[in-house]
């Protein structure tokens, strides 16, 4: 039992990474106001970079560097299309998703069933990796595993609320003709944030490839990219709350897996559809059960509009 | 001094059609150097594309059948954009349309005038079910229908795939992956181009002129527009919502029936084939017209159609999938740049 359990927490840990990273790298997007759906291209696209650059140079961190860069160049593709040249966020975002899936499996193609040759290993914290099944799930794992649960989330919060800079970013997406007003370069925060969302969503696929699925596959991303986005509006749009709800996501993959493995009487496709089916869950049953919640978790007042100063 | 740009906030249609015309060139250009990059003769596989898609009479049968489901996902996503919500779930509800169809037309028997209009009700239903907890948690609780929609999606294929490899598998022919051919199918009328096609064809014209010439479309239109101006004027939005996301639901739905029973004959995973995708692209490309919906989805039908012959000249169909993306990519900013025009500097009062 206790050993079902350290598997499960474990698993939970290693599956929610991928959409904790990719999560907390839409929530800057959309806390600057501008909705990125591209992110299961880019996640495509930097799993498959991170496989290339790992079997050419077996380094895993310059892989993970690599998958990151490709999503950077990415979101600031998509961020010229949407924030300079203001074009519909729906479409492009769509349009950077084909462009991804398809390009990935393209290049990708020769690159299909070979495991990676080099992942992150366990560095486990000494001391607190012995406590029983917590400790291996959350203190056993990968040096990635930390950055993503501790590090990223904490860096994001400490810039978003508790920095000038953070009231800056968050009023260009809550209301960007008075930002503008107010001297904020609305046009360059966009950008940028955009941009490091994008890293964020392609260093997911790195570490998708690198530290939990180490073998590269057409369609391996399938779907994760979409949940993430759907776990940025159950977490509101906050940092920590996002990776929580990576974590939880975590947690169901988990069961499916379980299931599988101990011959549950249920069919695996109805186990595979558990984490999409949850998600739906997370994000109607709350504001549902607390109308309250509807105005907590709000999204930026100013997401998905562009904003065009001559016309306020 | 630098030319200063100006952005009109309104142009005409016919200096869109311009910038569209000149993204899709660019496509064309970029795909070229990619191929010719990769090896391939750029204009030799140019002549084969005209030659199968337009160029042939098998070609404009494949053409038509193409364009049947972009007709009917792209009017779907089209009538729910109006009222300001993006469904992306037309995929999972082509599935279910699907399903619903393929339990009668597998289990039920009697004559084709019978089942296939029982075949059809049973998808809309289906298709409509499929939508309805996005569509409620929408109306009701304002649940952001592009997450719970999309998801679904995945939910679908994955049903899908169950019955085709599972309960329903061919127990005659043993195929894999896939359900019993159908006992009845959608006649043809011109070579493999079925009735589906002139249906989907009446049934866009007809919302067409539902939207553009009903009362019911105004409503619909201004809910989109300005829902509290609409709440204020009286209309009731929430009910508006919930019929056209149902109504939505129920056209992609027809979508997966008309793929079903008129093209594939038989239920089997990836039937969807990204029609529910694609429908979204028709939709934004359409612009919220559903009379604009026929030259959009015949674009993408085109874009498809290239893409099985490239297909037949080993491009991947991943190959082509990215081909679609930077069309669409590159459509998207040519819509915003058409708005755009340079402007002589305004000369400076000289001392």
């Amino acid at each position: 039992m206790i050993a079902l359990l350290t598997g499960m927490l474990t698993t939970a840990v290693l599956a929610g990474g991928v959409l904790a990273l990719a999560a907390l790298g839409e929530v800057l997007a959309e806390r600057v106001g501008v909705t990125n759906l591209g992110v299961e291209g880019l996640m495509s696209m930097g799993a498959v970079v991170a496989i290339i650059t790992v079997v050419a140079t077996p380094h895993p961190w310059l892989g993970l560097l690599a998958a990151t860069l490709t999503g950077a160049a990415g979101g600031m593709i998509f961020a010229f299309a949407t924030v300079i040249v203001r074009a519909n966020q729906v479409l492009c975002g769509l349009a950077v998703t084909f462009l991804g899936l398809g390009l990935s499996a393209t290049i990708g193609h020769d690159y299909a069933g070979i495991p990676s040759p080099v992942t992150f290993g366990r560095t486990p914290i000494p001391l607190l990796s012995a406590i029983p099944i917590v400790g291996p799930a959350f203190f056993g794992q990968n040096v990635l595993v930390y950055l993503i649960y501790l590090l990223l989330p904490a860096a994001a919060t400490q810039l978003l609320f508790h920095t000038r800079h953070g009231l800056n970013l968050r009023a260009v997406g809550e209301n960007p003709a008075a930002a503008d007003a107010a001297g904020i370069p609305v046009a360059s925060i966009r950008f940028w944030y955009v941009t490091l969302g994008a890293a964020l969503a392609g260093a997911a696929g790195g570490y998708l490839t690198l530290a939990y699925v180490p073998v590269w596959s057409e369609g391996l991303v399938a779907g994760r990219g979409w949940i993430a986005l759907a776990l940025v509006i159950f977490a509101g749009y906050r940092p920590f709350a996002a990776t929580c709800s990576g974590l939880l996501f975590g947690l169901i993959t988990a069961l499916a897996y379980v299931g599988q493995a101990r011959n549950w009487p249920i069919a695996p496709a109805f186990l595979n559809m558990l984490p999409y089916l949850g998600t739906m869950a997370f994000i109607i049953v709350p504001v549902v059960v607390w109308h309250r919640m509807r105005r907590i978790m709000a999204a930026p007042a100013a997401l998905g509009v562009p904003y065009h100063r001559n016309v306020r | 001094m630098a030319t200063r740009l100006q952005r009109l906030p309104t142009i005409s249609p016919a200096r869109r059609l311009a910038w569209r015309a000149g993204a899709i060139l660019a496509a064309l250009l970029v795909t070229t150097l990619f191929l010719a990059a990769s090896g391939r003769d750029p204009r030799l596989l140019a002549d084969l594309v005209v030659r199968s898609t337009v160029g042939s009479r098998f070609g404009l049968e494949d053409l038509a059948l193409f364009m049947t489901p972009l007709m009917l996902t792209g009017a779907a996503v089209t009538i729910t954009s109006r009222i300001g919500i993006w469904n992306i779930g037309a995929e999972g509800q082509f599935y279910a349309g699907a399903i619903g169809a393929a339990a009668i037309g597998l289990f039920l028997p009697g004559p084709a005038i019978v089942i296939l209009p029982l075949m059809a009700l049973a998808g809309i239903l289906c298709g409509m079910g499929w939508i309805l907890i996005p569509t409620l948690a929408r109306a009701y609780a304002g649940v952001n229908e592009i997450i719970t929609t999309l998801l679904l999606n995945f939910v679908a294929a994955l049903l899908t795939s169950y019955l085709a490899v599972g309960p329903w598998h061919d127990r005659v022919t043993g195929a894999l992956a896939s359900t019993g051919r159908l006992p009845v199918q959608i006649p043809e009328f011109w070579g493999a181009v079925h009735w589906g096609f002139p249906l989907a064809l009446a049934i866009v014209l007809a919302l067409a002129l539902l939207m553009a010439r009903t009362g019911w479309g105004y409503q619909v239109t201004i809910s989109g527009a300005n829902d509290q101006a609409a709440r204020y004027a009286g209309i009731p939005v929430r009910a508006r919502i919930i019929a056209v996301m149902l109504a939505s639901g129920g056209l992609a739905a027809l979508a997966g029936v008309f793929e079903l029973a008129g093209t594939v004959h038989r239920l089997q995973g990836g039937l969807a084939n990204n029609f529910g995708y694609f429908g979204i692209v028709v939709a934004v490309l359409a612009r919220g017209s559903c009379l604009n919906v026929l030259p959009a989805a015949l674009l993408m039908a085109f874009i498809l159609d290239s893409g099985i012959v490239l297909q037949t000249q080993q491009l991947t169909a991943s190959t082509v999938l990215a081909i679609t993306g930077l069309v669409l990519f590159l459509i998207a900013l040519g819509d915003e740049l058409a708005h755009y025009r340079p402007v002589a500097p305004r000369a400076e009062p000289t001392p």
